[in-house]
């Protein structure tokens, strides 16, 4: 298993311009490895909404790579997000779960059937093109420019290893990052611009 | 028997009720509100699919202007909704009155507190249209004008073919304004084509 610091440090390295959307416990961390001031969204107090949300930003922009950064607990939540994400097969569409099996936020309590049930089978099952779990950084930092090179929607289990809940971070709210989103979007159709 | 006196025509769920001034149909023009979705630009709607709107849905199944979005949950139609016009898109959201019971957390995280655009048809599923909303015995109608109340959500009424203009005006302050709007659709969408030139006046 992966330190949820080192997975985040490997994708913003591999990130390679693609339009974020984050979630819980991913949030401060992101932000802290410098990600969040740019074409970044986090899906605060919205529990599961995180792939919704990016689903619809890959829809309305299929020239950008949008990732997901989500938590096994938010899936779990809305789980028929995966049969919808699947219907619509967006091929710019990154899911990552940080999959440790506990809801962090509220205090370590372990998930329903943790260890028996298989995020990354029911994904194949919904219809994703890619599907695979990724237990150590090293595996991730290799995989990434493969995983992004190819067509999604993809979802990628990493195995992090239970940690403290991150602070809460003092970020900006949804509405203004959405309307920084909205302002700089159009504004690179318009120029061509692909990240 | 019609209904003038409590048919409630609202711009905001603070304002005092306004009676509507014209009596419920007992079924809507598809068409008409296919149309009213064109004229305002819409681009997508996204659905958790309506009993009350299968006509309209039927419709929208056979063209892409404007593409529907199918979904299984309306968490994920709101979230949808957010990711489209974040992207640049027009969308609107097409459920039922229990539907929106089912999402009132991303409800109030999205719409409400991130003030997102989010522009709803709502089929009051299971009214009965002799009776106002209010007064309905089925809890699933009678408590959807109260919460959308309670949570400060602003709704028009579309009760017949006079409250059509319901639909831009809601759909144009809802994207002045930012955050949710309602739009309540009374009775069932009727046949398509031939049928739905005009809605029935109830009688």
């Amino acid at each position: 298993m992966m330190r949820r610091n080192e997975a985040i440090a490997a994708l913003a390295a591999g990130r390679d311009g693609a339009i974020s959307v984050t979630a819980m416990q991913a949030i401060a961390a992101w932000h802290a490895a410098g990600q969040g001031a740019t074409d970044n969204l986090d899906a605060l107090g919205c529990m599961g909404s995180a792939s919704s949300l990016g689903l619809g930003i890959a829809l309305a922009r299929p020239e950008r790579n949008v990732m997901v950064l989500d938590g096994d607990g938010c899936l779990l939540m809305q789980l028929g997000t995966l049969v919808t994400i699947a219907a619509h097969a967006p091929r710019n569409f990154y899911h990552f779960i940080f999959e440790n099996g506990r809801y962090e936020t509220s205090g370590n309590q372990l998930l329903p059937g943790f260890g028996r049930y298989d995020l990354c089978r029911m994904a194949l099952a919904a219809g994703y093109r890619q599907a695979l779990s990724l237990q150590d950084v090293g595996e991730l930092k290799n995989a990434l420019p493969g995983i992004l090179g190819a067509p999604g929607p993809a979802l990628i289990c990493l195995g992090i290893a239970p940690d403290e809940p991150a602070p809460r971070w003092p970020s900006v709210t949804m509405n203004e990052q959405i309307q920084a989103l909205r302002a700089r979007l159009p504004l690179e159709r318009r120029q061509g611009a692909k990240a | 028997m019609t209904n003038t006196t409590t048919t409630a025509s609202r711009a905001s769920g603070a304002e005092k009720s306004v009676a509507s001034s014209t009596s419920p149909a007992r079924s809507l023009d598809p068409a008409a509100l296919l149309a009213a979705m064109r004229a305002v630009g819409i681009t997508h709607v996204i659905t958790v699919p309506d009993t009350h709107q299968r006509t309209l849905l039927a419709l929208l199944a056979q063209t892409d202007d404007p593409k529907l979005i199918t979904v299984c949950t309306e968490d994920e139609a709101i979230g949808i909704n957010a990711g489209l016009y974040i992207g640049g898109a027009r969308p609107m959201l097409l459920i039922q009155n229990n539907g929106l019971y089912a999402c009132l957390n991303t409800l109030k995280a999205i719409p409400l507190d991130a003030r997102v655009p989010t522009f709803m048809l709502i089929g009051e599923h299971g009214r009965d249209v002799a009776l106002p909303s209010r007064e309905n015995p089925d809890l699933s109608v009678r408590m959807l004008e109260p919460t959308l109340e309670l949570w400060k959500v602003p709704f028009f009424r579309l009760e017949n073919e006079m409250d059509l203009s319901n639909f831009e005006r809601g759909y144009k302050r809802c994207q002045e304004q930012g955050g949710p709007l309602a739009v309540l659709v009374a009775a069932p969408t009727g046949a398509a084509a031939s049928q739905t030139n005009r809605m029935e006046g109830r009688t």
